[in-house]
């Protein structure tokens, strides 16, 4: 009996399956290699050409001038300090906006057709073309609003609509996966339904919350195309005083700057790439601590 | 410590521990005035076993199964039914909560008891497409009209859930948050001293004592349950919810919730719901049989257990279902 047991488990048969199931293991783990090896060797070959490249652009004058017909005046401070008041304006409206109707729409509206629309609706918005976005903005902002052309205001503005979606879907998502159980428990002691959300899920889902907003936001500092339909791809030689003066953003600078014919704008193209991703990482990093920071366990 | 040990090794009919708070139970409920003598009528004196230090109890001179008469009841559900949609869970359900008593909910799963426990403070509130049908007082009053505001009433009315279920919070905050929504104390001392007596009342106070900052999420289970159940007492409730309670703790941590249900008694009428039928027997007076959404007898324990109007509840107290 218990050898013909042990002739099963260590019989030729045996021995020749458990080779074929580690050999499918290792082609597996390899494969696995090779999609990562391929992703980073794109990312890499990205980097090192930008560097090569851009690195001799990178100077003082650069990080502190603004546009220019010169290529050796022209500088990204004017662009980064676009960008940055424009995502300013798209993160206070378009975080509070998102996460309220997430929150809204998750724990007080009741279901029926109407929200079932706004829910279908929403995800639609998220898969919207960015430049259906600029459109919209076209019209409404600037020729239905009267706001000013090329401002980050206007920018800002376009871009929130954009994300929200995305921050309504992420949060909406975050808030469904507190556990129920929390819930149960603030509302025995006698929490009301606002205090269950303020105190108990809206601290536990902010962790999902951010991270679906870093998305979001990263997607806007990179976007370009609706931005150009708002005028934001004017030639402008000085930087922004405030979220209404014209102004432009880093990667229309790029769009602007790899158009030209002149040969010095080739070495800006790039180091206004760098200075770009570094924004990017920064900002990035900034949410990611942030998130890490208000995770927790239950 | 010693009273969940001792009994454990006993070889009384009764297979788990507290025999003596749950014959004692049975005593009080009969009537029997809690006198030395009462000891020698007792079915089954287990030796050793000395006499578990017990709220006083109050004195319940002709008390029939319904109730002390010229007592109100705490709680009182009035042919309740419970509809999830077209389902029918609960159906025409009456009972009586007492002041100082245990009443305990049983029954195979899936019959309705944590359904019903859950009118009670109306937590089925919150489940979409629940409906509740019936008359539900708590001190006379009606627990679904207008008047009774439902954060007052789950105040008044406390829970605790089969899962333990701590805020992922200090052991301090999980504590002093009832108090703290209830504006129940103005300043930091007063919260830390309800907070304190909370503790000290569900049996935890010694072991979380030093680490009150320290997550509640981090305890073991059975002290995460009792953590719970600490911040169920806080507010000052006068009815206490348990729905499962022990199930999910391992023995030991089930005999301390138990001892503390029974130290809790005569301060907060408690309605327990429970699979355990020993459990049922050792902390309640009062049992109520639930099968298939039907209440099939309810009454004092030691008659459910002993001697059972209905074949139904003879035969689930016996193993034959459930």
């Amino acid at each position: 009996m218990s050898s013909a047991a042990l002739s099963r488990w260590s019989g030729n048969e045996m021995q020749r399956r458990v080779s074929k199931r580690y050999a499918a293991e290792r082609r597996f783990k390899l494969l696995g290699l090779l999609a990562v090896g391929l992703s980073v060797a794109f990312l890499a070959f990205l980097l090192v050409t930008m560097l090569a490249r851009g690195l001799g652009g990178l100077s003082a004058t650069f990080l502190s001038g603004s546009d220019s017909t010169d290529p050796a005046l022209a500088g990204v401070w004017g662009a980064l300090k676009g960008s940055f008041l424009t995502i300013l304006v798209t993160i206070a409206l378009a975080f509070p906006i998102g996460v309220l109707s997430a929150v809204y729409l998750e724990e007080f509206a009741r279901r029926n057709r109407w929200t079932d629309l706004i829910e279908v609706s929403i995800n639609n918005l998220a898969a919207v073309p960015s430049i259906i976005f600029g459109l919209l903005g076209l019209a409404v902002f600037l020729n239905v609003l009267h706001l000013p052309r090329s401002a980050p205001l206007v920018g800002g503005l376009t871009l929130a609509l954009m994300t929200m979606p995305v921050i309504v879907i992420a949060g909406r998502n975050a808030i469904k996966s507190v556990p129920p159980s929390i819930r149960d428990a603030a509302l025995g002691v006698g929490a009301s339904k606002m205090q269950v959300v303020f105190h108990h899920v809206l601290p536990l889902a902010l962790p999902g919350i951010l991270t679906g907003t870093i998305i979001g936001m990263a997607r806007a500092l990179g976007e370009t195309a609706p931005l150009l339909m708002i005028g934001m791809r004017a030639f402008i030689a000085a930087p922004p005083q405030g979220i209404t003066d014209p102004a432009t953003v880093l990667p229309v600078q790029i769009f602007l700057w790899s158009d030209e014919v002149s040969r010095g704008f080739v070495e800006k193209t790039s180091a206004a790439i760098i200075v770009l991703l570094v924004f990017m990482l920064l900002m990035n990093g900034i949410a990611i601590y942030l998130r890490n920071r208000f995770e927790r366990r239950w | 410590m010693t009273q969940e040990k001792q009994p454990i090794t006993t070889n009384s009919a009764v297979p788990f521990p507290s025999t003596a708070v749950a014959a004692e139970a049975a005593r009080d409920d009969a009537g029997i005035a809690k006198e030395d003598t009462a000891w020698t009528d007792r079915p089954e004196p287990a030796a050793g076993l000395a006499p578990i230090t017990v709220a006083a109890p109050t004195p319940e001179p002709q008390d029939t199964a319904e109730g002390a008469p010229g007592r109100a009841p705490k709680m009182r559900a009035d042919s309740i039914s419970v509809f999830y949609g077209e389902k029918q869970a609960l159906k025409d359900v009456s009972i009586q909560i007492h002041e100082d008593r245990v009443t305990a909910f049983i029954g195979p799963s899936g019959c309705g008891k944590s359904t019903f426990l859950r009118c009670f403070n109306r937590m089925n509130d919150t489940i979409s497409g629940a409906r509740v049908t019936g008359r539900i007082e708590l001190d006379g009053e009606d627990i679904n009209s207008a008047q009774m505001d439902v954060v007052h009433l789950r105040a008044r009315v406390g829970m605790v859930f089969q899962k333990p279920n701590p805020f992922p919070k200090s052991i301090f905050e999980n504590v002093a948050y009832g108090p703290r929504i209830h504006g129940l104390a103005d300043k930091k001392a007063d919260l830390e001293g309800i907070v304190e007596k909370s503790l000290k009342r569900a049996g935890l106070w010694d072991e979380v004592k030093d680490r009150l900052a320290e997550s509640g999420t981090a305890l073991s289970g059975g002290q995460q349950q009792r953590l719970c159940i600490a911040r169920a007492i806080a507010v000052d409730p006068e009815v206490i919810l348990m729905d499962e309670p022990a199930s999910a703790l391992d023995p030991i941590a089930t005999a301390k919730i138990e001892e503390l249900i029974h130290e809790l008694r005569g301060r907060y009428a408690i309605a327990i719901v429970t699979h355990n039928m020993q459990q049922a027997a050792r902390v309640s007076q009062r049992t109520a049989f639930f099968h298939l959404g039907e209440l099939i007898e309810y009454g004092r324990t030691s008659d459910i257990f002993t001697n059972p109007r209905e074949e139904r509840t003879q035969d689930y107290i016996t193993g034959r279902y459930g």
